[in-house]
Parts: C-alpha cells; sequence; structure tokens
C-alpha cells in the first residue's frame, strides 16, 4: 500500500512562508547523504559562482548606466529646444531694432526732402502704428489669478478660471480704442490695425510673439483716458472679474510713455517696380482681427 | 570575500567598459536586475543557513534571469507585457523581501 498523498501548499502560501528556493536545502541533504564532493569539483563550482556574483555586479552597472544615460536625454531635447527658441527670439528682437533705425533713417530722409507734408505723414504713420508715439496714457495691468492648490492632492490645479484669456485682452485694448486711445500696446508690443491677438495653447500672441502674465496694456491717450476707461463696460467686466475669479486688474495713468512701432505690415498688393506680385494672397500675419 | 571582491570587479568592469546594451534587449533589462538581485540574496541567506551550494546559486541566478525575460518576451507577443513584468516583479520581490528578513534575522538576531 503505498503512502497516503501529501498536499503541497500552493506556490504562493510556500513563497509567502519560506522564499529560499527549496533546492538549496534538497543540495544540503544530498551532500550530508553522499559525503563531501572531491577537491577540484568544489573548485570549479567555486569559481564558476566567482564569475556569476561578477556578472551580476556587471548587469547591475550596465543597467544603473543605462538608466542615468536614458533620463537626461528628454530634459537635453528639451534645453536644446529652448536655446533655440531664445536664439530665434533675440534674432527677431535685433531685426525688429535695425528695422527701426532704418524707418528712422527713412522718416529723416524724408523731412530733408518735403518739409511741410512730412509732418502729415509722420502723424499719419503714428496713428497706423508704423511710427514710434511718445505722450502720456494709462497703464492697463491684468494678470492671471493664483493658482490655486488641490486640497486633497496638494499640487497645483491644471484649471484656473482667473487665468487671463486672448478674448480678455482683446477686450482691453478694445475698450481702450473705444475710450479714445490713440495708440496701445501690450507688454511693449504695439498693436496696429491688423494686429493679432490670439491664444495658442495656454500662451497668448500677439502678432505671434508671445507675452505672458502679467500683460501691461499700455495706451496714449486724452487726459482722462483712464476715467473713461474704468467707467465703461469692459472696466465693470473686469472689476467684476477680479471679484469673482480673483483675477489681477490695475488701471493707473502714466505720464511721458513710450510706444515703439508696430512691426511692419507686409504689402499684399502694392510691390516694388521690377519685382513680381507677391503671391499667395493675405498672409496670415495680416489678418485682421485684433478685436472680435 | 571572494565573492564581495567579484561583485566590486564586475561593477567596476562595468563602469569601465561602457558596454551599450541592444536595443533589442533593452526592456529586460530591469528585469534581469530584479531576477539577479533574487539570486544574490537568495545565495546571501543560504550561506548564513550554512546550506550554499554553488551549482544551485548559478543555475538559479541564471534560470531567473532567463525565464523572467521569456516572460516579459512572451507578455510583449501576447500584448500583456506589462502586466507580466509587474507578475514578476511582484513574486520576485517577495522572495527578496523573505529572503531580506531572514539575513536580518540572522545578522541582528531581530
Amino acid at each position: 500500500m503505498s503512502a497516503p498523498q501529501r498536499f503541497e501548499p500552493d506556490f504562493l502560501t510556500e513563497l509567502f512562508r519560506d522564499p529560499l528556493d527549496p533546492a538549496y536545502a534538497a543540495a544540503a541533504r544530498r551532500r550530508a547523504g553522499r559525503g563531501p564532493e572531491p577537491s577540484w569539483l568544489r573548485a570549479t563550482g567555486r569559481t564558476v559562482s566567482v564569475l556569476t556574483v561578477a556578472l551580476v555586479g556587471f548587469l547591475f552597472a550596465v543597467a544603473y548606466r543605462h538608466v542615468v544615460a536614458g533620463e537626461p536625454e528628454s530634459s537635453r531635447t528639451r534645453a536644446g529646444l529652448v536655446g533655440e527658441v531664445r536664439a530665434k527670439q533675440a534674432e527677431s528682437d535685433e531685426m525688429q531694432r535695425t528695422a527701426e533705425a532704418l524707418r528712422a533713417d527713412v522718416d529723416r530722409q524724408r523731412a530733408a526732402l518735403q518739409g511741410g507734408e512730412f509732418d502729415r505723414i509722420r502723424n499719419l504713420s503714428a496713428a497706423a502704428g508704423l511710427g514710434r508715439v511718445r505722450g502720456d496714457g494709462v497703464v492697463v495691468e491684468v494678470r492671471d489669478a493664483p493658482v490655486e492648490t488641490d486640497p486633497l492632492t496638494g499640487r497645483p490645479r491644471t484649471d484656473n478660471p482667473g487665468r487671463v484669456l486672448d478674448r480678455d485682452l482683446q477686450t482691453v485694448v478694445n475698450g481702450l480704442w473705444a475710450a479714445g486711445a490713440e495708440a496701445v500696446a501690450i507688454n511693449g508690443q504695439r498693436l496696429s490695425s491688423t494686429s493679432t491677438i490670439r491664444a495658442a495653447g495656454a500662451a497668448i500672441l500677439v502678432d505671434f510673439k508671445p507675452v505672458a502674465s502679467p500683460y501691461a496694456v499700455t495706451a496714449v491717450g486724452p487726459g482722462d483716458l483712464d476715467r473713461r476707461f474704468d467707467k465703461s463696460t469692459t472696466g465693470q467686466q473686469f472689476r467684476a472679474l477680479t471679484r469673482r475669479y480673483n483675477m489681477g486688474y490695475s488701471i493707473r495713468k502714466q505720464d511721458n510713455l513710450t510706444l515703439p512701432a508696430a512691426t511692419d505690415p507686409q504689402l499684399r498688393f502694392a510691390h516694388r517696380p521690377g519685382e513680381s506680385v507677391p503671391s499667395g494672397g493675405p498672409t496670415p500675419s495680416t489678418t485682421p482681427s485684433g478685436g472680435r | 570575500m571572494f565573492m564581495v571582491l567579484a561583485l566590486v570587479v564586475g561593477i567596476v568592469l562595468g563602469v569601465v567598459l561602457e558596454p551599450t546594451v541592444p536595443v533589442a534587449l533593452q526592456p529586460y533589462l530591469p528585469i534581469a536586475v530584479v531576477a539577479a538581485l533574487d539570486a544574490v540574496f537568495g545565495g546571501i541567506r543560504a550561506q548564513l543557513d550554512g546550506i550554499f551550494d554553488d551549482k544551485q546559486f548559478v543555475i538559479s541566478f541564471i534560470s531567473n534571469v532567463l525565464v523572467a525575460g521569456m516572460i516579459v518576451y512572451l507578455g510583449d507577443k501576447l500584448g500583456v507585457g506589462g502586466q507580466l513584468s509587474t507578475g514578476v516583479v511582484v513574486v520576485l520581490g517577495v522572495r527578496i523581501f523573505g529572503n531580506v528578513a531572514a539575513i536580518r534575522r540572522h545578522l541582528f538576531r531581530a
């Protein structure tokens, strides 16, 4: 008669009770039963063990290096992109400065040529945003509401209802125009009649250049511009936004503001004699959507 | 003693030689490391229990790494690679914890 069948505990129970590989115990029992092994066999086993341990160390080092080498790859790419963006921005600023200097040169030469006519042109180009404007006016400052932290996770909340949208900036600018402003700039970016204020993801682009909170909308205009703006529906709307969403809004008078010229509008129909007619029709950068 | 020395030598070799891991093997590297850790802690525990066996240690290391890699490979082919790796990590992790606890009892009597 055979011995009664014994049921081994299942694998997981065994694993939790005694995590050591049972083969170690089995090998020890075998050794005890058979007596010590010959010394050459033991030496070989020891050598192989040592080699295995060296292999384990090698594996650890390789894995560590792999992880460390893989991690900064993404941040390196990001840093490279950020640097490229900065360089391009600096380049664009430099070109803008050159354009301004050249424009001043053109103005001077025009003044030398035409005398009386020059003042009219200068006034017109200032109104059109093509020339620098200096004068008294107001600074309207709009800023995002501070980001709330989620009370559960302690992380900043992703949705911020008090964030300034492109539409808010458009409203401010339109309100300033309506209150009699003669020239308007956002964070030093002069607006012309064809300027755009748009959102691209979370960023706001003015004429395709990003601007960030706090947004300072400067406007040159009549002396009572601040009162007129503050009393307008736009001013009331922003005071309500401040109360409701904690968005930052302030308006103050400031004398002696200097607003730079806006970026040159691209010619759409005119062209230099001898050149072919500009192709492609209206380009996106001159689409009139500064307001709504 | 030799074992510790061998481990250090292996690490130094890995640092100095700067080997590149073939792309095909890269997904198996973390699992292989966990499997190797299991074999090493099992070996240390057996040593402290006085039943260490060279053959057993070498075979457990090789089979651990191979089986773990094979399970992950199979899981990848079946579309459950992530879950199977988790399973491997859980089982090996439990064993590592248990063995480390036994080592701790040996060393500190606590």
